[in-house]
């Protein structure tokens, strides 16, 4: 354990930023160390995954408010994508088709919009019932999609060109989950990030100090909208069809809310390495234990919920209320002392 | 937290060199097989999920054939040399995103020279778009709508009757029966929207008189509002489109409703001999279009008559084949085929041999239009008299006769 301990010393004081470097540089040329388009797809699929629950964990994680249907901004994103690429110039003469890279932040902007409008009213429920509103936002709307079938193509969906370039969308995710990141990061440590906590922690508290909480809430509603949206478009451009049953799965969301859970509702580095882990595991469970990998995935759901109900990086951080996490942080702390002392 | 920080980029660091190093791995395996002559062949197809008893029905026929072509055959025959088969295939939940990665890791990883196609027409868009990319040939037997077919895949073949052929050989055989009017009812889904306009055209086609299009939404549970309004329009014939449970409501909501029209010709449900175990007496004179039936009289130099195949089926997995499972067999059938014509493993070649196809296999006739569809095979069309499914079309698989009109509910 001391040996280890010195390593982990050595590597926090010094090896930070390389670490980071290193990543930074691995990630970047990873096309180039593994030309396999599995191996790209499986990476642009974790990159999506890290995106979204980034973005849940802004509405869910630091706000307070559990969205259960989420995954309606994905979904809004796809359908966008698809009938800017496939039907609009039926319907619309003056406008020219469009491609991928205009029709994408258009999708976003689409369910940033709707995230307004849902927002509003159900923004305004507490608890449970915000909650509960968005789960029927989110079933409501697969049925919207197949009953507006001029525009979806109802229950058939919508064949996007089929065009398909793993480097490229790789790259774009990458990218793309790089800016999410950072912003949590950046909005975590700004007055809206903290007002953001406040409402989480008391909402009447936070109004009473003058907080315009409704404001808040739906500005952070958007925000986690807009990504979600374009998740979604690039989704349904990299699948080449989307009909309600594919796009619309609850899966979706809950996959967010576990990547959440997992590593730590509210932090910045929990949703990514709630998703990593997630991801890693289906995967390696998947490979391993092939009839059983949904069993062993749910008693580790409920594993974690049980014992690690604060996520990983909540459990490691320094306010942690678990017995655990006291423990573990007055470890972390106790090397550090003693390092000290002897140098 | 800079120390968590730390922490998640050497996690991260680590799982990426270890995916790294996986990746290799996997990719070296297929190379052992340069003495023994093996040909890969790979599939993504659902075990578990929601397609998993239709995936699973596709797993067994593509594994009859594995193992007919492998230990009775002796191998395909390529030139003057005879290659093993070695099937590779995943489970892909029925879910997208898995199917796109397992196929993806198929072609690029495992590195198999064909590909076989996936369970349902959703995933097999998906896939068949992975596999164009990569010039890669697709020969699928579970992906039946037309929707599949208008991209300008030149590298994906299908062996069934796509969807939108589903309902002529029946629409033919009540026209010729003397029916003058049609309604139609359908799933608002892929599927069965193909299926419905289909019968649109062949009921013009006929000379049959469309007087209504309805659809309903997935997972209904009520058609009676449906089989009313067609009630008061007094058609001959009565079309539905749908699923296994649809075909259950149709009829139930007829009877209930005292709606006699002189046929009923429904997809999916009435091939399936549970339709009559839940129905009784009330299932009898329903036409239900079939791909495949054991009955037909269509037989090759391979696996012998329909109702050879049907044996071989028994005997190995104790149960009878369903059409998804004979089409699965057929569509690796095809494959064998391309690939015995072509002399080589060479895409070109193989996707020439199967342009030029023109065969009779236990499945049906064979023949690749420019589009991939089989245009060869004409969709058999069954009855169910007093409680046996019967064919009644096309001419050269038929058993009986149609019965037509169909009596009324109350003189059974």
């Amino acid at each position: 354990m001391g040996f280890l301990r010195r390593v982990w010393r050595l590597i926090s004081a010094n090896g930070g930023i390389y670490s980071w470097l290193t990543l930074i540089a691995i990630l970047a040329l990873y096309p180039l160390l593994t030309p396999s388009g599995a191996a790209l797809l499986t990476a642009t699929q974790l990159f999506m995954l890290i995106t979204v629950s980034s973005n849940w964990n802004l509405i869910g994680g630091m706000t307070g408010y559990v969205d259960f249907g989420h995954a309606v901004f994905f979904g809004i994103g796809a359908y966008l994508m698809g009938i800017l690429v496939t039907v609009v110039p039926d319907y619309i003469l003056f406008s020219p088709q469009l491609g991928f890279w205009q029709a994408l932040p258009l999708a976003g902007l689409g369910a940033m919009v709707f995230a307004l409008l849902i927002g509003v009213p159900t923004l305004r429920l507490k608890g449970p019932y915000f909650s509960i509103a968005m789960l029927g936002t989110f079933v409501a709307m697969r049925e919207i999609i197949r009953l507006l079938k001029p525009f979806t193509g109802g229950g058939e969906g919508l064949d996007l060109p089929p065009v398909l370039n793993r480097t490229r969308d790789y790259y774009f995710m990458l990218i793309f989950m790089g800016v999410v990141v950072a912003l949590m990061w950046w909005i975590r440590r700004s007055e809206f990030g903290h007002s953001l906590l406040a409402i989480r922690e008391d909402e009447v508290g936070a109004e009473m100090r003058g907080i315009d909480t409704t404001r808040h809430k739906i500005i952070a509603f958007m925000i986690a909208a807009f990504f979600t949206g374009v998740a979604g478009a690039f989704w349904a451009f990299q699948n080449t069809y989307i009909d309600p049953d594919v796009v619309f799965i609850e899966q979706r969301t809950v996959e967010m809310v576990m990547s959440s859970m997992l590593g730590g509702l509210g932090t910045v580095w929990g949703p990514p390495l709630g998703a990593f882990i997630l991801y890693m595991l289906q995967d390696l469970v998947w490979a391993n234990f092939y009839n059983l990998h949904l069993f062993i995935l749910g008693v580790l759901l409920i594993f974690i919920v049980l014992f690690v109900p604060e996520g990983i990086i909540g459990t490691l951080g320094d306010r942690s209320s678990t017995s655990l996490g006291r423990l573990l942080s007055r470890g972390f702390n106790r090397g550090e002392r003693t390092m000290e002392e002897r140098a | 937290m800079n120390k968590i920080l730390t922490l998640i980029a050497i996690l991260a660091i680590l799982g990426g060199v270890l995916a790294a190093c996986a990746v290799p791995g996997g990719g070296e395996a297929p190379a052992g097989g340069e003495e023994e002559k093996v040909i890969l062949i790979g599939a993504a197809v659902s075990e578990t999920g929601k397609y998993a008893r239709e995936g699973g029905d596709t797993r067994k026929g593509y594994l009859l054939w594995e193992e007919w072509v492998n230990n009775e055959y002796g191998g395909i025959k390529v030139g003057d040399e005879r290659y093993k088969v070695k099937l590779i295939m995943y489970d892909d939940e029925g879910d997208p995103d898995t199917a796109a990665k397992l196929t993806e890791k198929l072609i690029t990883e495992d590195k198999v020279h064909f590909l076989l196609g996936p369970y349902s027409s959703g995933l097999t868009k998906s896939a068949s778009a992975i596999s164009e990319k990569y010039n890669m040939i697709m020969v699928e037997g579970n992906g039946a709508s037309e929707s599949l077919f208008v991209r300008g895949f030149k590298n994906l073949f299908a062996v069934l009757t796509p969807a939108g052929n589903y309902t002529e050989s029946g629409l033919k055989a009540v026209a010729d029966a003397g029916a003058k009017s049609v309604v139609i009812a359908y799933e608002d889904t892929a599927f069965p929207t193909s299926v419905a306009e289909g019968a649109q055209k062949w009921a013009k086609e006929y000379g049959l008189e469309v007087l209504a299009v309805e659809t309903y939404p997935k997972d209904v549970a009520d058609v009676s509002g449906i089989m009313s309004k067609f009630k008061d329009l007094n058609p001959d014939v009565f079309v539905g489109g749908g699923h296994f449970n649809d075909a259950l409501l149709f009829i139930r909501s007829a009877k209930e409703l005292n709606f006699t029209p002189k046929a009923m010709i429904i997809t999916v449900g009435p091939s399936n001999p549970k339709l009559v175990k839940e129905l009784g007496a009330d299932a009898d004179y329903v036409i239900g279009p079939t791909q495949w039936d054991r009955t037909m009289s269509y037989k090759d130099e391979y696996f012998g008559t329909a109702e050879e195949y049907a044996q071989r089926f028994e005997k190995k997995w104790g149960e009878e084949p369903t059409y998804q499972a004979a089409e699965s067999t057929a569509a690796a059938l095809a494959l064998q085929i391309a690939i015995e014509n072509a002399g080589s493993l060479d895409t070109d070649k193989v996707r020439e041999a199967l342009n030029a196809m023109d065969v009779v296999t236990f499945y049906g006739p064979i023949k690749f239009d420019e589009t991939g569809k089989n245009a060869g095979k004409p969709m058999g069309a069954i009855q169910i008299q007093d409680g046996d499914i019967v064919v009644i079309a096309p001419e050269s698989a038929k058993q009986a006769d149609l019965i037509y009109p169909m009596p009324p509910w109350d003189q059974r």
